[in-house]
């Protein structure tokens, strides 16, 4: 396993972009492709949008930590809070609103659902870990060699 | 970021965003259609040619336009997406949502009235 790169910034929605150029360092120091970047950009995009909406509540809360690290043909992302418990696999993928009518449509797309629903697609695995003490840890994982 | 705006012919508007469409700068796009629509302007043409990255957030600003829109008979269409921009529109299914065109020229005839 490589070396673990670890970078920790303020819980703001101006940080984010920030910790995704960090991360996508990272992926193109992995040998990832322009694709792959851009789901490694995009789905850390997402989860620090998450991590400050539903974790934290608000901007400038807490400080997220977020590293990367190479292992085999894994490409390693993990995003780590001090917030409330956030777990992806309590939100069930969001209802296209194109299938729902009405305001449930809308209701279906503001709960964090969509961001977690690209976590899914752009990255081969999502991990949530909680720890009473430890807090939130969210570990996303591309393969190295299959985009 | 910048988003523009400019009305076209038929009360129909041509909005436009220049840069990252992300949670820092998706406030200012939301503000431009949501007012436009308390105007009482039902057709939009969203030229995302110059957009270079699009999360989540903005696609939920343009969807939750994009009912408005339609709820009151009107429509709101968008032109000029680069691939990574439809990849991101295809991995939700809005690739079928949207009525998407290649460029703004085509997207205003087809917003339009008859």
């Amino acid at each position: 396993m490589s070396q673990e790169h670890v970078r920790t910034i303020p819980g703001r929605y101006e940080e984010i972009q920030n910790i995704c150029a960090f991360m996508v360092q990272g992926a193109k120091e992995a040998g990832l492709d322009e694709s792959a970047l851009f789901h490694v950009e995009l789905a850390c995009d997402e989860a620090c949008t998450n991590i400050i909406e539903h974790a934290y509540g608000d901007e400038g809360q807490g400080d997220i930590v977020a590293s990367w690290q190479i292992d085999g043909n894994d490409f390693i992302m993990m995003l780590h809070d001090d917030g409330r418990v956030f777990n992806p696999d309590d939100v069930p993928d969001p209802t296209m609103p194109n299938q729902l009518t009405g305001e449930a449509a809308l209701d279906s797309l503001q709960v964090g659902g969509l961001g977690i629903h690209f976590m899914r697609k752009l990255m081969d695995e999502v991990r949530y870990q909680f720890d009473p003490d430890q807090g939130n840890t969210l570990i996303l994982v591309k393969k190295i060699g299959q985009e | 970021m910048t988003v523009w705006h400019e009305a076209l012919a038929g009360d129909a508007w041509l909005v436009g965003v220049d840069g990252r469409l992300d949670q820092t700068q998706n406030r200012d796009l939301e503000n431009v259609l949501a007012n436009l629509l308390d105007e009482g302007y039902i057709r939009f043409v969203v030229d995302l040619t110059e957009t270079t990255y699009i999360n989540s957030g903005g696609l939920r600003t343009l969807v939750t336009a994009w009912r408005k829109a339609q709820h009151h008979g009107g429509d709101l269409v968008l032109a000029g997406l680069s691939p990574k921009l439809q990849d991101v529109f295809s991995i939700v299914g809005f690739d079928q949502l949207f009525a998407i065109y290649a460029t703004p020229e085509e997207a205003k005839k087809a917003i339009l009235p008859e």
